[in-house]
């Protein structure tokens, strides 16, 4: 739910009761100083008809005006007492029931007990009133409009501060090494934010490089025991009179050691790729650099019975590293000759918008989709490291190529779209 | 042929100069920055393999005084960097050729060769080995005269064999030789490689010169 929206369920609930419930104290306090008015105005009335019947000794007339009338009724005495009520009567020149404020006293003429009833209609009072609460009305789906068009432009526009905020957040990428930059505000909550989150980046950003640092530090000062030990093997072959059982124990050292060098070496790699340590500012010509992996494994894919058919499109030219673009590609050859059948097939096309390898050979064995995560590795062949095409998904990511793997009716497609470079 | 290792790491710097040393080279080694500029200044090498993070200073100013003093020592840089930029001034500064930590000896081996090869015999390109005889020019292999048709592969791996003579290369060591640092799992093609490159040699009248040797490679030899 949105904040907003949240705010609203409360707020405009709470405006709606309190309005109403003011409304009808508001209707009853004007009714109440509106009937004492007329209350007021029959008093005098009736202290004029007094008057009028002590000075003449007869009562006046009765009369019938629209607004007020008097009438007089025989009475059997004058002991009742006085009182103002509201009572619907015949209004007789508009012919109509109507609501009348009355106000009846005892009055004797001539020795004659009387009740007097001065009336006044109702109708401007309910009149007036009625008004009042139209107003009240009126003023309350105005004062609801406007807070729905500020909450839909003021609160948008007061917003807008964290909105950026957000937006710089999701954009946020930690190997992109691009700082976030986030806009002015004058809201103390919104700057608050945008600093916290300035920290926080610049915090995760250093904690991450001081990672990959640390990772390529450490493989480059794995390179050297490693350096050793291959080079005190490969002198230890050279020996004369080694037996078997301790050439196959060298032989395992050896194996194990290369594996450990390989590992480091392409971690080392990763790292590399993933810090920007490789320049990319020139255009490479990728035509040349497919056909030359291609010539390189020829004899190797010929090795095994593979046909490598290549229709590639000459001087295509990306914005690359020519080095990343070289294993990028020898990875890719590489991985459609290991994962081939025996006579198989490959085919590799290249035009301006993209590289595609086909390759014959069994249905893979692991989940396509994490193909491309590290470690992942078809356990039919067991003897690859796993970083391979995690080593080309990073390159592909590096250079926002869209990669895409498929496998149908016997052919594994590697796909590479160069999107708009 | 006189070849200095400049290497502060004592190991390292003790198994380049032992296998150099059995491929019949004369060895001197210099394990920081001011020992490899005495030694550079008062003789010349023909091949200096070079450690970029030396002691008291960057191998890469090394090149420099080499270049300064219009030396024409052959340079085989080292580095366990494995750095682009370190390559490319190295390159730019230099030298003949990079190799980065681990390496096999005997790439080592083969990468001196033929830096040696390019700098020392000019005009004088052919290598001989036994009845083999190998034009790098030209690629031209030819055994008692008859021509020995290889292909661009066979004929790096026959290069790389006559280079590391007499020594026991691994498997991987090949892979890495022939197809680069990309090779890695089953080698077993290594052998299907070997096997045509032994038929071509022996059918053109030469002897079995390449050596399996049990679990561990091959050796070029004539025994």
């Amino acid at each position: 739910m949105k904040l907003i929206a949240k705010y609203n369920r409360v707020n405009i609930p709470i405006i709606i009761i309190t309005l109403v419930i003011s409304s009808i104290a508001f209707y009853f306090m004007i009714r109440y100083v509106l009937v004492h008015q007329l209350d007021k105005d029959l008093q005098i009335e009736k202290e004029e008809i007094i008057h009028y019947v002590n000075e003449k000794g007869t009562l006046p007339e009765a009369t019938k005006y629209k607004d007020q009338q008097i009438e007089f009724y025989p009475a059997v005495d004058n002991h009742f007492k006085t009182k103002y009520f509201t009572e619907d009567d015949y209004d007789h020149p508009e012919g109509e029931i109507k609501s009348f404020r009355k106000l009846e006293f005892p009055v004797s003429a001539n020795g004659i007990n009387y009740k007097a009833v001065v009336k006044k209609s109702m109708q401007e009072t309910e009149d007036i009133i009625q008004m009042i609460l139209l107003i009240v009305l009126v003023v309350i789906v105005f004062l609801l409009l406007v807070l729905f068009v500020a909450n839909r432009f003021l609160l948008a526009k007061l917003w807008k501060p964290f909105n950026q905020t957000l937006d710089q957040l999701k954009q946020f990428n930690l190997s992109s090494k691009n700082k976030i930059t986030l806009g002015d505000t004058d809201i103390n909550e919104f700057k608050e934010l945008n600093e916290t989150a300035l920290i926080m980046t610049q915090k995760v950003m250093n904690d991450y490089g001081a990672l990959k640092k640390f990772t390529e530090n450490a493989s480059h000062e794995i390179q050297t025991p490693l350096a050793i030990i291959k080079n005190k093997i490969e002198i230890l072959s050279q020996s004369e009179n080694l037996e078997r059982s301790q050439l196959h124990l060298i032989q395992t050292i050896n194996d194990a050691a290369t594996r450990l060098s390989k590992l480091n070496q392409s971690l080392l790699l990763l790292t590399k790729i993933e810090n920007n340590q490789f320049d990319s500012n020139t255009s490479v010509d990728i035509s040349l650099i497919v056909n030359r992996c291609i010539e390189n494994y020829e004899e190797l894919a010929g090795i095994k019975g593979i046909i490598i058919e290549k229709n590639i499109q000459d001087h295509i030219f990306l914005k690359v590293n020519d080095s990343l673009a070289e294993i990028l590609i020898s990875n890719i050859v590489l991985n459609a000759i290991r994962h081939n059948d025996q006579n198989g097939k490959i085919q590799i096309e290249l035009n301006p918008k993209q590289l595609e390898a086909r390759n014959t050979g069994n249905e893979p064995q692991v989940n396509t989709t994490i193909l491309f995560e590290r470690f992942r590795k078809d356990t039919a062949s067991n003897d690859s490291i796993g970083l391979g095409l995690s080593i080309v998904k990073t390159i592909c990511d590096t250079y926002g190529f869209e990669i895409i793997y498929r496998y149908s009716e016997g052919w594994h497609l590697i796909k590479i779209a160069f999107g708009n470079q | 042929m006189k070849i200095l290792i400049v290497e502060d790491e004592k190991e390292l710097s003790e198994s380049i100069y032992t296998y150099l040393s059995s491929q019949d080279y004369i060895c001197e080694t210099a394990t920081d920055y001011a020992a490899a500029v005495d030694k550079i200044e008062f003789s010349e090498y023909d091949c200096i393999l070079l450690d970029i993070n030396l002691p008291g200073g960057n191998g890469l100013k090394i090149l420099e005084l080499l270049k300064a003093d219009k030396k024409t020592d052959g340079v085989l840089i080292i580095s366990a960097k494995n750095s682009l930029d370190d390559k490319i001034k190295g390159l730019n500064l230099g030298a003949d050729d990079y190799l980065s930590k681990p390496f096999h000896l005997s790439e080592m081996n083969a990468r001196i060769a033929a830096i040696i090869r390019r700098k020392k015999f000019e005009g004088n390109s052919i290598i001989q080995f036994h009845q083999l005889n190998i034009d790098t020019l030209s690629k031209i292999v030819t055994i008692k005269n008859n021509p020995v048709e290889l292909t661009r592969k066979e004929y790096e791996l026959l290069l790389y064999f006559v280079s590391n003579k007499n020594r026991i290369i691994s498997k991987e060591a090949i892979a890495e030789h022939l197809w680069g640092y990309d090779m890695t799992g089953n080698l077993d093609f290594i052998y299907t490689h070997i096997k045509n490159l032994r038929k071509k040699l022996m059918d053109a009248g030469g002897a079995d010169y390449v050596k399996s040797i049990y679990g561990m490679g091959y050796k070029f030899t004539l025994q």
